[in-house]
């Protein structure tokens, strides 16, 4: 049944794709022949700032270096949620550009899984530099779909004035946060992105790591309300409780921490690298050189746990030009370009290797030693084609419970009944085993 | 005859739009409500559903749960911005120098478009550097921030006062012409048999603003019951989603997530009960002669 409507629905589009190339073709025929005979690829994701100036000069550099290639850079939303929205509705109606998408790396199996990205087997990439976690959120059923572009990952920064050291445990950081409060410290505790959005999930995935729990079971099963996850969600709730974590937290994303946090007003704050070179900035940050970065603590029956985050490059499978955007998409993920990336741009590259070069310790605001220190701990989020739904239950559960609205307990209960039966309802665990090839590569 | 099919004729152009823009998008919609379809899923396909959406509907908590916001909304904002904005019109309906101004004056908020209405009040409202929290916090009224966003009962406040102070000017617009249309002597004469003017506010003025209040009636609840920008500016529909609203919910649904068949078929009952709501108002307004409706 479902075969039969996906075959029809291709059928009909091969013949208004057809209709669309004679149109096409007939009124390439009226112009002039076109002096640029290049192939051109184009490539959408961030495309501001420092990132922006960055992807451009290697773009140009890559078209000397391949002439019968033009690259285009695509200015998409800076806002994840808006440019994963726009990618699916143009990747349902078959759009063979953007040729190159950026992807977070939550949303490689799902894209995958949907048979819009291209398996990059045929190309026989080496795979052995990139970390092993970034190359795991890459693959579906074993197969490669993306390659790690750069990474990003969950960290404590501390004020070195306020204390000799990080805190290594939770007890350890909730004594810290007591005594800075008692001595007058900084008006707010903890500060952490607690708003309802995907943001708030990487912050309990690292409570959660902390007490060994975990979001989904080696078999997909959702075990999020086993109890390691429901003492880690109590943590975080008894924090806010205490005053420790302001309630305010629970409506900021990632700027309105750092605000905080850089305008000196808290003790820690939970967020990403970008962070670390925005606020050593003496001319606008009143803790530059007063802060350090750290993994975030752990706690008894778990390991320190920082969410792995970061930007991957994946072909469109509707692409005219497969082994063009291979060459582009290698280029990029090179170890030269990761590395001039994270010195103009500050991202942290997903290579190994790289975090031994001195160039790198250089070019990183934080240095290779804290950097390496976090990325020992980081931890994917589940790979699943279904984790943006599967983190939406959760936010909203997660968000309840931290608002007072309901406990710990039976929120993270709810969350995990409703995430397992979206499990089943969307069969994604046949599909891990089922499709493997076949079905992932779209009809051309 | 003829005539007939000339009026056919010239009507054509208006029905076919109306079939274009109105009907067909509708039809779309209800198709698409049979079906599960999943933009993210292409997997599962598109497979027919009949009713199973609609199924899906009934016993989804989410789905209550905003159709709950969304008329404890619209009941709590209407009602002030009606008593706010009758006492606005009975202001503004005396005869006092710049009259012209105060009336342009009053109309100000609801010039503004209330996404840009929505941010002003989330800047005031946020806690701790937020205008309101500074201003409780220097009259001694609170000792400590008020969390103005981030607790379930609390956030409604901004939402609802965000609202009456954007749309209690339309309110008090609509009020203002049903009040001119009022006659003088009506007044005079009571007042010449001694009646108060609380009487005469109870006895004249509200039974003949009736179709006016109808009119205001009709268009706020309407309005209340899609509320959605606010909502998104201000609080996203949360904490969790305690004040999130059957628009959002579906926006949500649909373009957030994608799932364009459950989406559609909560898309069908929020126009049914919209649809429903303005039918059981015309009905109501069918007790009022046309002509003071007009008013």
């Amino acid at each position: 049944m479902v075969h039969d409507v996906r075959h029809r629905t291709r059928h009909v589009i091969r013949i208004v794709r057809g209709i669309t190339l004679v149109a096409v073709a007939a009124l390439a025929g009226c112009r002039p022949a076109r002096a640029d005979d290049r192939v051109t690829l184009t490539l959408a994701g961030s495309a501001l700032g420092a990132e922006g100036a960055v992807v451009t000069a290697q773009a140009a550099r890559f078209e000397r270096l391949d002439p019968s290639v033009r690259v285009v850079i695509q200015r998409t939303p800076d806002d994840a949620s808006q440019r994963h929205q726009l990618f699916v509705q143009w990747l349902n109606a078959h759009v063979g550009q953007p040729d190159i998408l950026q992807l977070d790396v939550v949303w490689t199996s799902e894209f995958a899984a949907a048979g819009w990205i291209l398996p990059l087997t045929r190309w026989h990439t080496d795979t052995h530099d990139f970390f092993p976690g970034v190359v795991a959120g890459d693959e579906w059923n074993g197969v490669l779909y993306a390659l790690p572009w750069w990474t990003d990952i969950g960290m404590l920064y501390w004020r070195t004035d306020l204390m000799p050291r990080p805190p290594a445990t939770m007890d350890e950081m909730t004594d810290a946060l007591r005594r800075a409060r008692s001595a007058g410290g900084p008006r707010d505790g903890l500060v952490w992105q607690g708003a309802r959005y995907e943001g708030l999930v990487t912050v309990f995935l690292e409570f959660l790591g902390a007490y060994g729990g975990r979001i989904m079971d080696d078999s997909g099963r959702v075990v999020v309300d086993a109890p390691q996850a429901v003492a880690a969600l109590t943590r975080m709730r008894d924090l806010l409780r205490e005053g420790l974590v302001p309630r305010d937290a629970m409506t900021w994303h990632e700027e309105e921490s750092r605000f905080d946090f850089q305008n000196g007003d808290a003790v820690f704050m939970r967020n990403w690298p970008y962070a670390y070179a925005l606020m050593s900035d003496s001319g606008a940050s009143r803790v530059a050189g007063r802060f350090g970065a750290a993994p975030m603590p752990s706690a008894p029956g778990g390991t320190p746990t920082a969410t792995l985050g970061g930007q991957q490059l994946a072909i469109n499978a509707y692409t005219e030009h497969p082994d063009a955007a291979y060459r582009l998409i290698a280029y990029l993920t090179a170890p030269a370009q990761e590395l001039e990336r994270a010195r103009v741009a500050g991202t942290l590259p997903p290579r190994r290797s790289l975090y031994d070069e001195p160039a790198l310790d250089s070019a990183l605001p934080m240095g290779v030693t804290v950097a390496r220190q976090v990325l020992e701990h980081a931890t994917p989020r589940p790979v699943t084609p279904i984790y943006s739904q599967l983190s939406d239950l959760l936010q909203i559960q997660l968000h309840r419970a931290l608002t007072g609205q309901t406990d710990p307990a039976s929120a993270l209960h709810t969350a995990a009944a409703g995430m397992n039966a979206l499990v089943e309802r969307t069969h994604v665990r046949e599909l891990a085993h089922a499709q493997h090839s076949d079905a992932s590569i779209p009809a051309r | 005859m003829k005539e007939e099919r000339t009026a056919w004729v010239l009507l054509a152009p208006a029905l076919g739009s109306i079939l274009l823009v109105a009907m067909f998008p509708l039809g779309w919609t209800m198709w698409e409500s049979l079906h599960q379809h999943d933009l993210r899923m292409p997997w599962l396909g598109r497979p027919f559903v009949g009713l199973a959406n609609y199924a899906t509907v009934a016993t989804d908590a989410r789905f209550w749960e905003a159709i709950g916001h969304t008329a404890f909304f619209a009941v709590v904002s209407i009602a002030l911005e009606l008593a706010l904005g009758l006492v606005l019109a009975l202001a503004m309906n005396r005869t006092f120098r710049a009259r012209g101004i105060v009336r342009a004056a009053v109309l100000l908020p609801w010039a503004i478009p209330t996404v840009v209405a929505a941010l002003l009040s989330r800047f005031m409202f946020e806690s701790p550097w937020g205008v309101i929290d500074v201003l409780l916090m220097r009259t001694g009224v609170a000792h400590q921030p008020v969390v103005w966003l981030a607790g379930s009962h609390i956030a409604w406040v901004p939402l609802i006062l965000a609202d009456v102070w954007k749309t209690t000017p339309f309110v008090a617009l609509l009020l203002l012409a049903g009040l001119q249309n009022i006659d003088r002597e009506l007044y005079e004469a009571a007042a010449i048999d001694g009646a108060s003017a609380w009487w005469q506010l109870r006895r004249i003025t509200l039974p003949l603003l009736k179709p006016a209040i109808v009119v205001a009636l009709i268009f706020r609840t309407l309005d209340a019951f899609r509320v959605f920008d606010l909502v998104y500016v201000l609080t996203g529909g949360g904490p969790g989603t305690s004040t999130e609203p059957i628009a959002l919910y579906t926006f949500n649904t649909l373009l957030q997530n994608l799932e364009f068949g459950y989406g559609a078929a909560l898309s069908v009952v929020v126009f049914a009960a919209t649809f429903g709501l303005a039918m059981l108002y015309i009905r109501w307004m069918g007790g009022v002669s046309p002509g003071e409706v007009a008013a």
